[in-house]
């Protein structure tokens, strides 16, 4: 390297690192920016879309599906996917309203304790067996199905919660929004430390980056496995206290696809399905967005059940296209 | 062997897995042939019983505002997607006589769950936020309901459920609930079976979703009148074809394999009885070898008595517009309206099937 070369070379590598900054940042904030337009649109379209009960009802919408996404982004940035989180769902929110008979901690509890117990069995199998995430979810998904069946007699009885402090968590808002709210947007902030400022949370990005590179530099593969199956079991059993005690009973007719909404929503936020990389923020976008997406179709309240589908799944092939473009910008840009 | 575990491998699980959940949930289908007629109005419901439950509710009890429905915001939210003609019928209803009493297609919002419970309970949310002054629900579940009730009724918006029940206060959370008494209807349809097979014979039973208080009904309601009216047709096979018609065809086939000989199927919903058939013609039988008994009332299931598959069809009729606008009408103008409106449902057979095709839907 030559003494005269060296100012040209760190002027073309700024700019391509600018350049790479710029584009990794409209790539990691994609849903947040395509969040921004449909906020705006909706703003201006529709009257109704402004009012503050409406953002309430956005939020609240989207408090269980935010708690999945958020056990699903750990899972995801290590390179696994979960596909039992809609079972174990349901099964907690029956659980929940089972238990809400014991009072407020058991409703809570319950719940907690048997999703995280699915979670650790997954995690055992997938670490110790060395068995694809996919396949021992998805195995997950159909057991904890099958055990909210034979709790609800094949769905024929229906647990109610007590009325009590549960069922007023449920039914209680402060500054006009409910509790629910409060606790999800607590537990991101939570998750967000552990994610980023944490060991455990290195250790996530790290086996989704490289897992050999990982082992090579003593990340406890294993012991990171299991504990984000566990958090996406508690997560998932968590969101299902929190809808029971919304809907006042243990409704057996929900979950289903969950999994997939909750992935769609981690990855519109731009974090990847090869694992390493990814952040909260975007899986909050990305959850955002999708219910946005259907608020707003409900504003209009004129189109066919049909063309809805299709409108949300293009909003997601949209945002995910944009990405990858972007992604490729960035490789070129890098060289 | 393919190395799965490079970078395609999330993304092949992620569509396995949809490919999976598809196919695993694939209830209802579609059926171009089954179009709905939904306007005809010598097909429009009938009131059997009005007061079933015997308390009534009226405006100054329930504490709401008079509203004219001409110049009102009405919200409308379906359970499952129109994909199946009975949720096809029920939707068209409700616009065709929206639009026949004059009331502006913009305030009418109509919002569909798409067999999602959470979707439904956050639809009524948006809708009640929108401003609506009465909803109507064709309910996904009958619980779960405490959020939306607990909104509703601190705007006093009257609520009116129809096809399926919603457990709740009376009056409190809920106007009034139209509908079809689903115990009767499995009742009727165990008298055209009872009728069919001359009293003696076995009987297969192909259940719909389960969990669902009208499967529950419709069981209970067949069983019952089949053991009081006629002891000698033994129950020799239960299987659950999911209300559809993949499912009832499947289930058909593994009945026609393990028990030949079956002289009656009860199909809890037509499109069941439906795939039922399809199974028949596989197994070579002829039309009327096995006797069907099914409610609905759709067309194919009508068109199927016209050809000899199906022996009679007890309807379950979905078009609920006349009657939901009906009851609001005379809610609004200070009338007392009864906690269950029963509406009558009517039958077809060889005696009355082509003649009155044009009434199934």
């Amino acid at each position: 390297m030559t003494l005269v070369a060296e100012p040209k070379l760190e002027k073309a590598e700024a700019a391509s690192l600018r350049t790479e900054r710029i584009v990794e940042l409209v790539q990691r904030q994609g849903a947040l920016a395509v969040l921004a337009i449909v906020l705006v649109v909706g703003l201006v379209a529709y009257d109704d879309f402004r009012s503050f009960d409406n953002a309430g009802t956005i939020l609240v919408s989207a408090a269980p599906a935010a708690l999945i996404a958020l056990g699903m982004t750990f899972v995801i940035i290590t390179g696994g996917i979960d596909l039992s989180v809609g079972s174990l769902y349901v099964l907690g929110g029956v659980l929940a309203a089972w238990a809400s008979q014991y009072g407020i901690a058991a409703a809570f509890a319950v719940p907690l304790a048997v999703c995280g117990l699915f979670g650790l069995v997954q995690g055992l199998v997938i670490a110790y067996a060395r068995l694809a995430p996919f396949i021992v979810t998805l195995a997950g998904l159909l057991g904890a199905r099958g055990l909210m069946l034979a709790l609800s007699d094949e769905g024929g009885t229906t647990y109610l919660v007590d009325p009590g402090a549960f069922k007023d968590f449920g039914k209680g808002e402060l500054l006009g929004v409910k509790y629910a709210v409060y606790l999800v947007a607590v537990l991101f902030v939570v998750g967000m430390v552990t994610l980023y400022r944490t060991r455990f949370g290195q250790s996530v990005y790290a086996i989704g980056g490289s897992e050999d590179a990982a082992r090579l530099m003593g990340v406890r593969i294993r012991g990171t496995q299991i504990r984000v199956y566990v958090l996406s079991g508690l997560l998932a059993g968590l969101a299902g206290s929190i809808n029971a005690a919304r809907l006042g009973s243990g409704v057996t007719v929900l979950g289903t696809g969950m999994e997939l909404d909750a992935i769609a929503a981690v990855v519109v936020g731009g974090t990847l399905l090869t694992g390493g990389a990814g952040t909260l923020g975007g899986t909050i976008a990305g959850v955002l967005l999708l219910q946005v997406i259907q608020n707003l179709i409900n504003q209009d309240g004129g189109v066919s059940s049909a063309w809805q589908t299709v409108i949300s799944g293009t909003f997601i092939a949209l945002v995910v296209v944009a990405q990858t473009y972007l992604a490729k910008l960035r490789r070129v840009a890098s060289g | 062997m393919i190395d799965l575990r490079g970078r395609w491998r999330p993304a092949l699980a992620v569509l396995s897995a949809s490919a999976l959940l598809l196919t695993g949930c694939a209830k209802s289908e579609d059926d171009p042939a089954a179009k709905s007629t939904a306007d005809s109005s010598a097909a429009a419901q009938a009131t059997k019983s009005a007061s079933a439950g015997g308390s009534t509710c009226d405006l100054t009890k329930f504490g709401g505002q008079k509203v004219d429905l001409k110049t009102a915001t009405i919200g409308f939210s379906q359970s499952e997607k129109e994909a199946n003609p009975f949720r096809i019928a029920e939707t068209q209803s409700i616009k065709d006589e929206a639009a026949k009493l004059g009331i502006p297609a913009a305030n009418l919002k109509v919002t569909n769950a798409d067999s999602k419970f959470d979707k439904q309970i956050t639809d009524v949310s948006t809708l009640i936020d929108q401003g609506v002054q009465l909803l109507v629900i064709a309910p996904l579940n009958s619980d779960g309901w405490d959020s939306v009730f607990q909104k509703a009724s601190s705007k006093k918006i009257p609520i009116v459920t129809i096809d399926r029940k919603i457990n709740a206060k009376h009056c409190t959370d809920y106007l009034t609930f139209i509908g079809s008494d689903f115990a009767e209807q499995g009742k009727r349809a165990a008298d055209k079976m009872a009728k069919a097979l001359n009293n003696t014979g076995t009987v297969a039973i192909l259940l719909g979703a389960p969990g669902n208080n009208v499967t529950t009904l419709r069981t209970q309601g067949f069983k019952e009148q089949i053991a009081k009216v006629a002891p000698n047709i033994k129950i020799e096979f239960e299987q659950t074809g999911q209300f559809s018609r993949e499912e009832g065809q499947k289930v058909s086939e593994q009945l026609l394999q393990s028990k030949p000989n079956i002289n009656g199927i009860y199909a809890e919903n037509d499109e069941m009885a439906l795939g039922a058939i399809t199974a028949l013609k596989g197994a070579s039988k002829k039309a009327g070898d096995v006797k069907i008994v099914t409610i609905d009332g759709t067309k194919g299931a009508v068109q199927g008595i016209v050809d000899g598959w199906i022996s009679s069809v007890i309807e379950s009729n979905p078009r609920f517009g006349p009657l939901a606008f009906g009851t609001a009408t005379k809610f609004f103008s200070g009338e007392a309206i009864p906690e269950n409106i029963i509406i009558s449902d009517r039958e077809y057979d060889s005696t009355n099937a082509a003649a009155d095709l044009g009434l199934a839907y």
